[in-house]
C-alpha cells in the first residue's frame, strides 16, 4: 500500500513535470517579414533570460542635471507610463517595463535587434510644441549687447567632448530666458562672413550668425555650431537675449555650395499650443515633403489652434519637438483646425513611424537618463545555449559514468533518480515562471555534479550498515535514516545562500539563485523519496527477501 | 562491491601545521599581491564600458587601438576573446566612467561609430555590450558586499540552532578561509571579478560548507556513541569515515566544474574556475581549518563533560586524556 502511494507520487510529480514542460500554444507578438503581429506560437515554456536570447536590459533614472526634480518618484511614476505605452507600441514580444527602487526604471527588450532606435524611442522626452518665429528681429537688436557682453570675457576654448556633441547643443540652450529689457540698441547691418575659430574679441557672436531665409531664421555654418551653443549657454549671454524670446536649432542641416549650415530660430517664448491635446499620430509619406508625421487633436485642442493660428495669418510658425525645430517652419495660411502635420526633413520612414509612436504615448515628464544599459546578441545568446547544452551533456555522462562504476545496480538507481532530478528542475522553474539565464545555465550543469552527493552519502551509508553485517533491507533503512541529518543541514545551508542572492542579486545572477534553489529541491526529493522507492520496489520484486545488494 | 580509501585510519588533522603554513602563505602572497594592485574588477563594478565585436575578418589590434585613441578613448582595454575574430574592449578608467555620468550609452556609441568608420559597416558586428555609470557600480558593489556578508551570518544562525556553537564557529571561520584563499586565486590568476564571479563565490562557501556540515555531523553522532577517545581521535576517525562519500562527491563535481571549463564558453569560464578552485579549498578547508578550529575552540571553552552523552556509562570522557594536539604545546 505504501509502495504503491509512493510509485503514484513519482509518476504524479512526473505526469506534472511533463505536463509544466510540454510545447503550448500562447498568442504572442512576433515578428513576420520585418512587421510585429501577434500570432500564436508554440514552445516549451521555459523562459530564457536576455543573456540567452539576445536582447536588451536598460536602466533608466531621472536625469537632474539639467535642473532639479522635486519629487522623483512621482515623477518616476509618470515616466514610467509614458515609457511603457511606447514600449507596448514598439513591437517588442514580451517586453519588461518596471520601476525598481525609488527612482529607476527598468526596460528589458528581448531578442532586440537595433538597440540604438529602442534607447531613442524610451528616452525621447516628446514635448512638442508649436511657436510663432519672431518677426521684430529682435536678435539684431540684441546682437551688440551680445558681443559687448563677450567682449568682456575671456571665453575657454575647450572643444567638447567628442560623445557631447549632440548633447550639448540642445543642452545648452535650456533656459535662454532673459531679464533685462530696458536698452535701445542700433541696428547694424553686420559683416556676415563667418569666421571659425577666433573666439572672443570684437563682434565675436555676431560674426558667426547670418540672416536666413525669413525673419527669425538665422544660419550658422555647421562648424561653428558647438562655438555658439556654448555662447549660448553663458549667463551674460543669455541675459543680452531679447526678452520674451527663445532661440532653438533647427533639427536639420542645409547645404549652400559646399558649405554646410545649421540655422537658429529665435521664437515666441511661450508657445500657442503644445502637444498635450494631441489624440493621434501617423507617419506618412508625401511626394513633395517626403516623409512625414500626420497628427490630430482633440477638441479643445482644435479650437485653441483654430484660434491662435487665426490670429497668426501670414506668420511662420515652429513645430519644436524637444527643443528642436522640425523642417522649415511654414507659413500659416489661413486658421488651422485639428490636423496637421510635421516634416521630417531627409530622414528615413522609420523616423516618422518611431516620431509619430513618441507622440501618440505622450511626452515624458521628466528627461530620463541611461544609467545601466546591457545589450547581447541573439546569436551569443544562441552560442551560449549551445554550449551550456555541450557541456551539461558531457557533464551528465561522466557523472552517469563515475555512478555506475563505483556503485553498479545502486548507482544505476540513483542515475534514474538523476534523470528524474533534471526533468523536475526544468519543471519547477517552468512552473514558477522562473528565469534560465547563462550563469543559471551553469549552476545547472554543475548541479548535476553536486545533485548526486545525496545518493553518496546514503549509499556510503548502506554500505556501512552491511559491513555491519545487518541484511540488505535494514542497512538500506539504516542508511536512509542516518544520511538524513546530513543531507538536510547541508541542503538547507545552501538554499539559504541561495536565497540571500537571489535577494541581492540582478539579472543573471537572480537566475543563478532561482536555478539553485530549484535544484536543492529536486535533488532532496529525487535522493531521499525516489531513489528510496526505486530501493523498495526491487526489495519487493521477489517474494523472499534479496540477499545481496549491489552497491 | 569496489570500494576506494575503505577503512583507512590516516591521521589527517597531525599535517594541520604544514597545512596552515601553506594555505597563509598562499592567503598571504595574495593578499599582497592585492596591495601592490588592486584586484580587476568588472564595468559592472566600477562603472564603464564593455564590448564585444566580432570582425569579419582577423583585425591588426593596434589600429583598434589607434582609432579608440583618435576618438579620445585612451587606455581602453582590448582582448581576444576566443576566436581571433572576436574581441572584447574595455573603457573603465575614470575620464571614461565620468563621461558616463550624462548616460552610460554614451562611450559605446562612440567606440561603435568610429570603429566601423575605421574597419566599414559591415567588417565588425557587435554583439555584446554592457555600460554601467559609476553610480550604478557602486550599487551593485555594495549589493554584493552585503550578499556575501548576510550569507555568513544566515548559516552561522542556522549551524548554531542546529549543531552547537563550537561546531557552527569552527565551520564559519573554515567558510572564511575558503573566501580569503578564493580571493587569492581570482588576483593570482587575474581573473576578473564580476557578479557572476561572487556568485561563484558564494556557491563556493555553499559547498565548503556542506562538506564542512558532512564531517561535523559524524564528529556530532561518534560524540553521541560516547566512545573512549579524545576528540582529536574522533576528528580524524570521522574524517577517515567520510572519505570515500567525500572523493566520489568531489569527483563528480569536479567533472561537472572541468565540463563547464571546457565547454561552456568563454562568458562562463571565470565562474567555472572559481568553481574548480572551490572544490579544492573547500575539501582542504573541512579537513585542515574547521578540525584544528574546533579542537582549539574545544581546548578553550571544554564542553561540561557528560552532557552529551547522558546515556554512557561512566564518567571516563574524552577530556581525560589529553589529546596529542594539546600534549604538542
Amino acid at each position: 500500500m505504501n509502495l504503491k502511494w509512493r510509485i503514484g507520487i513519482i509518476f504524479g510529480l512526473v505526469a506534472l513535470s511533463v505536463w509544466a514542460l510540454f510545447p503550448r500554444t500562447v498568442v504572442e507578438r512576433v515578428k513576420r517579414n520585418g512587421e510585429f503581429v501577434y500570432d500564436t506560437v508554440r514552445h516549451v515554456p521555459l523562459k530564457r533570460g536576455l543573456d540567452l536570447q539576445g536582447g536588451m536590459y536598460l536602466a533608466l533614472e531621472v536625469d537632474d542635471s539639467k535642473g532639479p526634480v522635486p519629487d522623483k518618484s512621482k515623477a518616476v511614476d509618470n515616466a514610467l507610463k509614458v515609457v511603457r505605452n511606447r514600449i507596448d507600441e514598439f513591437g517588442v514580444s514580451e517586453p519588461v517595463v518596471q520601476k525598481a527602487g525609488n527612482d529607476r526604471i527598468i526596460v528589458e527588450l528581448p531578442g532586440i535587434d537595433d538597440p540604438q532606435r529602442a534607447e531613442d524611442v524610451v528616452q525621447k522626452s516628446a514635448f512638442l510644441e508649436f511657436q510663432i518665429t519672431d518677426k521684430t528681429q529682435a536678435l539684431e537688436k540684441a546682437l551688440p549687447r551680445i558681443d559687448a557682453a563677450l567682449k568682456d570675457t575671456k571665453v575657454a576654448t575647450a572643444t567638447p567632448a567628442a560623445a557631447g556633441n549632440k548633447d550639448s547643443t540642445s543642452a545648452g540652450l535650456q533656459s535662454l530666458f532673459t531679464a533685462d529689457t530696458s536698452k535701445k540698441a542700433d541696428t547694424t547691418k553686420k559683416d556676415t562672413t563667418a569666421v571659425a575659430g577666433t573666439v572672443g574679441g570684437p563682434g565675436a557672436f555676431s560674426k558667426l550668425i547670418q540672416p536666413g531665409r525669413m525673419t527669425g531664421e538665422y544660419f550658422v555654418a555647421q562648424n561653428d555650431v558647438n562655438l555658439v551653443t556654448q555662447y549660448l549657454s553663458m549667463p551674460q549671454v543669455a541675459a543680452a537675449l531679447p526678452p520674451g524670446k527663445v532661440v532653438r536649432w533647427s533639427s536639420d542641416t542645409l547645404s549652400y555650395g559646399n558649405r554646410i549650415y545649421r540655422p537658429l530660430y529665435v521664437l515666441d517664448a511661450k508657445p500657442i499650443i503644445t502637444g498635450e491635446y494631441l489624440t493621434d499620430a501617423k507617419p506618412n509619406t508625401s511626394p513633395t515633403e517626403g516623409n512625414l508625421v500626420q497628427f490630430t487633436m482633440n477638441n479643445e485642442g482644435a479650437r485653441r489652434f483654430r484660434n491662435e493660428t487665426g490670429r497668426h495669418v501670414k506668420d511662420f510658425m515652429a513645430i519644436v519637438l524637444d527643443q528642436r525645430v522640425m523642417g522649415q517652419p511654414p507659413v500659416i495660411q489661413s486658421a488651422i483646425g485639428a490636423n496637421g502635420q510635421i516634416t521630417m526633413g531627409g530622414k528615413d520612414l522609420q523616423a516618422a513611424q518611431d516620431l509619430a509612436l513618441v507622440l501618440r504615448a505622450g511626452s515624458l515628464p521628466v528627461p530620463l537618463r541611461v544609467a545601466d544599459v546591457r545589450q547581447i546578441g541573439a546569436s551569443l545568446g544562441r552560442d551560449s545555449i549551445h554550449k551550456g547544452i555541450t557541456a551539461g551533456t558531457i557533464a551528465l555522462a561522466l557523472v552517469i559514468l563515475i555512478m555506475l562504476g563505483y556503485y553498479r545496480f545502486s548507482g544505476a538507481l540513483a542515475v534514474a533518480g538523476l534523470a528524474l532530478y533534471i526533468l523536475y528542475t526544468l519543471a519547477a522553474l517552468a512552473g514558477f515562471s522562473a528565469v534560465l539565464t547563462l550563469p543559471g545555465l551553469a549552476g545547472f550543469v554543475l548541479s548535476i555534479g553536486i545533485a548526486v552527493d545525496a545518493n553518496v552519502l546514503i549509499f556510503e551509508r548502506i554500505r556501512e550498515e552491511l559491513a555491519h553485517g545487518k541484511t540488505v533491507r535494514t542497512a538500506i533503512d539504516e542508511g536512509f535514516r542516518h544520511a538524513m541529518s546530513a543531507i538536510v543541514d547541508s541542503n538547507v545551508s545552501t538554499a539559504l545562500t541561495a536565497a540571500v542572492l537571489y535577494q541581492y542579486g540582478t539579472g543573471p545572477v537572480r537566475g543563478f539563485a532561482v536555478t539553485l534553489l530549484a535544484g536543492i529541491a529536486a535533488s532532496m526529493v529525487t535522493a531521499i523519496f525516489v531513489v528510496r522507492t526505486f530501493y523498495m520496489i526491487w526489495l519487493n520484486r521477489s517474494s523472499e527477501a534479496q540477499t545481496t545488494l549491489s552497491i | 562491491m569496489f570500494r576506494i580509501l575503505h577503512d583507512t585510519n590516516y591521521d589527517f588533522i597531525r599535517w594541520w601545521k604544514v597545512m596552515a603554513a601553506i594555505t597563509i602563505a598562499f592567503i598571504l602572497l595574495g593578499l599582497g599581491s592585492l596591495a601592490i594592485k588592486p584586484p580587476n574588477y568588472s564595468i559592472e563594478f566600477t562603472g564603464g564600458t564593455l564590448m564585444q565585436l566580432e570582425f569579419s575578418k582577423p583585425p591588426d589590434v593596434a589600429e583598434i587601438r589607434s582609432s579608440l585613441d583618435q576618438a579620445g578613448i585612451r587606455g581602453a582595454e582590448i582582448q581576444q576573446f576566443g576566436t581571433n575574430r572576436e574581441f572584447t574592449i574595455r573603457a573603465q578608467n575614470p575620464a571614461q566612467v565620468a563621461a558616463q555620468a550624462r548616460g552610460a550609452e554614451n562611450i559605446a556609441i562612440s567606440i561603435e561609430s568610429v570603429l566601423k568608420k575605421k574597419f566599414g559597416a559591415t567588417e565588425l558586428k557587435v554583439i555584446r555590450t554592457e555600460a554601467v555609470t559609476g553610480t550604478v557600480g557602486q550599487e551593485l558593489k555594495r549589493g554584493a558586499i552585503i550578499a556575501v556578508l548576510l550569507s555568513f551570518l544566515i548559516t552561522l544562525i542556522y549551524l548554531s540552532i542546529r549543531f552547537e556553537w563550537r561546531f557552527a564557529t569552527a565551520a564559519v571561520i573554515a567558510t572564511s578561509h575558503d573566501v580569503f584563499t578564493t580571493i587569492a586565486f581570482l588576483k593570482l590568476m587575474h581573473l576578473e571579478i564580476s557578479l557572476t564571479v561572487v556568485a561563484g563565490l558564494l556557491t563556493v562557501l555553499g559547498y565548503s560548507l556542506n562538506d564542512t556540515i558532512i564531517i561535523f555531523d559524524r564528529v556530532r553522532e561518534n560524540l553521541r556513541k560516547g566512545r573512549k577517545e579524545s576528540l582529536y581521535e574522533t576528528l580524524n576517525r570521522s574524517i577517515n569515515e567520510t572519505l570515500p562519500r567525500s572523493v566520489l562527491t568531489h569527483a563528480t563535481a569536479f567533472a561537472a566544474t572541468m565540463a563547464l571549463l571546457i565547454f561552456a564558453g568563454e562568458i562562463i569560464r571565470p565562474f567555472a574556475w572559481v568553481m574548480a578552485f572551490g572544490i579544492v579549498t573547500g575539501t582542504f578547508s573541512s579537513i585542515y581549518v574547521a578540525a584544528p578550529v574546533l579542537l582549539w575552540i574545544e581546548r578553550k571553552w571544554p564542553r561540561k563533560t557528560g552532557a552529551r552523552q547522558s546515556s554512557s556509562t561512566v564518567t571516563p570522557t574524552s577530556r581525560t586524556r589529553r589529546s596529542p594536539a594539546t600534549a604538542a604545546r
